[in-house]
């Protein structure tokens, strides 16, 4: 976890802001243009390995931001030990586990026949 | 923040710091509120974030499990729900903008943050709302 704390923990958060805001700015804008995809155009752009990339280096960003943001707020306002270890390990695990489960998802979409 | 007054002798945590929690005395300027807000929508946007794989499935299992994942999402109970994530999806990024600009210098004297503050604050609500109701337009 180590990587995680201090000036590393800092610029983690910055990147991944950055990341998650061109991500955000290029949705915003599509659905403006373009509107809903709808179910094929959708599919087809996580299947595509351009597609899946993003959906995937998007999830990481939000899991690493959501993580250095959670361990700030926790680190703030709960003092005992213990509950600081307990809460972050449940942090770090639901997070792990979002990021796991969005590569099981798209893993499985790529498998599916068209 | 405002002068506080002593905390009593006994109120004392383990550091041995004076403990001071009665909200009502102390003030909130619009930044303070601005940066609470920050970390309220953050929380919001982590607790969400479990149901993302979830619902990433199944708009991409079939047809009919996209347009029911849709169609919850406009039904009139979720609405209140779908508010507080907007909500929370706007004003943290619109927040977050803010504090990417101060760190580069960008409106971070103290005229230009409480004026930035107001309309991060403000223009968060807004845009939920209108991205609530532009939603739900046939």
């Amino acid at each position: 976890m180590r990587q995680f704390t201090g000036q590393r923990a800092w610029l983690v958060q910055r990147l991944s802001a950055l990341l998650l805001l061109c991500a955000t700015a290029a949705l915003g804008a599509f659905l403006l243009i373009e509107g809903p995809p709808g179910y094929p155009a959708w599919r087809a752009f996580a299947r595509h390995p351009a597609g899946s990339t993003l959906i995937l280096a998007v999830t990481a960003a939000l899991c690493l931001h959501g993580w250095v943001g959670a361990r700030d707020v926790v680190l703030d306002y709960l003092h005992r030990p213990a509950w600081r270890l307990f809460v972050l390990a449940a942090i770090a695990g639901a997070l792990g586990l979002v990021f796991l489960r969005v590569l099981v998802v798209l893993a499985a979409t790529l498998a599916n026949a068209p | 923040m405002a002068a506080r007054p002593e905390a009593p002798a006994g109120r004392r945590n383990p550091a041995g710091l004076p403990r001071f929690l009665d909200l009502s005395a102390i003030r909130f300027p619009v930044g303070a509120i601005a940066s609470i807000g920050h970390r309220l929508s953050g929380a919001c946007l982590v607790l969400a974030m479990p149901w993302l794989p979830d619902m990433l499935a199944r708009s991409l299992r079939s047809q009919d499990d996209y347009d029911v994942l849709l169609g919850t999402w406009r039904s009139p109970w979720m609405a209140p729900l779908e508010f507080l994530i907007l909500w929370a999806f706007c004003y943290h990024v619109l927040a977050g903008l803010r504090h990417l600009l101060m760190d580069v210098g960008v409106g971070a004297g103290l005229r230009a943050a409480r004026t930035s503050a107001r309309i991060v604050l403000g223009l968060g609500f807004a845009v939920a709302l209108v991205l609530l109701v532009a939603r739900r337009l046939p």
